[in-house]
């Protein structure tokens, strides 16, 4: 229940109109910084659904497949130059943004993310690398400005922030394959 | 084995729902940036150029209907810029020079419009004019003097400009295309000159053959 409340009101302030109006007037922030958190509200606030509705959890999500996936799309989605740009333009985008990634992605990844295998979880973690990797290039090697609302230099540091995650996320699969975390207990 | 059963529906919608998310995000996977919705969406609905008073780089005030029956095609800038508009207008001089002479200045003319008419006056445009060889007839520069004018013709071209506050601005950048009533006939791809050059050629054949 205190996860939820602090869920919550992660959420509502991300909703605060002067909050979400400072991390959108930066590309950078608004990608790396409001999406990722408005998934782990989600991701806090749906501790309380999986234990009103086990059985629905169960029943659709037993292996995380679906979860995962769902998961997936809703993020991929929201990396597409044009839904970034429309959320800055149209209200409606900008709500769907609010409601997909807390309820579609956040809430998603809570319930899978445990359900997949060691191998599961490796697999997502490098499709999102190889995709953070080919975001980074398109955003820091396309001579066009591929976002009508923001200023070619915010592009070109949302490009190289794609790519130091994908190096992070690297460096953590180099880990898991070469560390054995039992040896050091 | 009914576990697993569900779980392929459930995936199953999933995936569905997202064919249909990145169908309708991508208007038909065709537009994944907003400026190609933009473009489009102008090709689409061909607004009309408004009602504003040009200056030019004579310092010549005019509305659109100087170009009465011609074809006029626009370019947007500001002469501050070092980066995409030199290269916006050399490729515009491409195309001017591309095209048969006989329809310069007869059924098409080509202007430079800035949206920066503070600094860009008559005898800066004139400079810039000369810079890229215009003639300064079939070719012009003008500006918009009246912000709320200004702001209309940018509003309705879908032309975004985004001052960066050190005096230079982001701006997306296209050809344009007016028809002889005003009306936007093309937004075509400023890098793609040959093909734009093309383009308006056909456009200009197709007129010389209903005429004659």
């Amino acid at each position: 229940m205190t996860q939820f409340i602090y869920g919550l009101l992660l959420y509502i302030f991300l909703m605060l109109p002067p909050v979400a109006d400072l991390v959108e007037s930066i590309m950078i922030t608004h990608m790396h910084m409001q999406m990722p958190l408005l998934v782990i509200s989600g991701m806090l606030m749906g501790g309380i659904l999986k234990s009103r509705f086990p059985r629905f959890f169960e029943k659709w999500n037993s292996n995380g497949i679906p979860g995962i996936t769902l998961f997936m799309i809703i993020v991929i989605y929201w990396t597409i130059p044009r839904t970034m740009d429309e959320a800055l333009t149209l209200q409606s985008v900008e709500i769907w943004k609010f409601i997909s990634l807390p309820f579609l992605a956040g809430i998603p990844l809570r319930d899978s993310w445990k359900k997949l295998s060691e191998a599961g979880k490796n697999i997502i973690i490098i499709i999102f690398t190889i995709k953070y990797f080919g975001m980074g290039a398109l955003y820091i090697w396309t001579p066009d400005q591929l976002c009508n609302n923001y200023l070619l230099i915010d592009q070109l540091t949302l490009g190289w922030g794609f790519v130091t995650t994908a190096i992070c996320l690297v460096i953590y699969l180099v880990y898991t394959y070469t560390v054995d975390p039992s040896e050091y207990e | 084995m009914f576990k697993n059963r569900h779980n392929t529906i459930a995936l199953m919608v999933v995936i569905v729902f997202g064919c249909v998310l990145f169908f309708i995000g991508t208007d038909g996977f065709k537009a994944y940036t907003a400026e190609t919705a933009r473009v489009n969406d102008l090709i689409e609905n061909k607004p009309a150029f408004p009602d504003v008073t040009l200056e030019d780089n004579k310092g010549r005030k005019y509305s659109i209907a100087e170009f009465k029956d011609k074809y006029v095609f626009i370019t947007f800038l500001y002469t501050a810029c070092g980066t995409v508009c030199p290269q916006l207008e050399l490729n515009m001089a491409e195309v001017y020079d591309s095209l048969p002479s006989k329809y310069i200045g007869e059924d098409i003319v080509f202007l430079s419009i800035s949206f920066d008419p503070e600094r860009d006056d008559p005898a800066t445009l004139e400079t810039y004019r000369k810079a890229f060889n215009a003639d300064g007839e079939t070719w012009r520069m003008a500006r918009i003097v009246d912000k709320q004018e200004l702001e209309s013709l940018l509003s309705r071209f879908g032309v975004i400009v985004i001052p960066d506050g050190r005096g230079n601005f982001t701006h997306n950048s296209a050809f344009y295309l007016v028809d002889k009533n005003g009306k936007l006939l093309e937004v075509m791809d400023y890098t793609k000159i040959d093909e734009a050059a093309e383009k308006v050629e056909s456009i200009l054949e197709g007129e010389q053959v209903s005429k004659s």
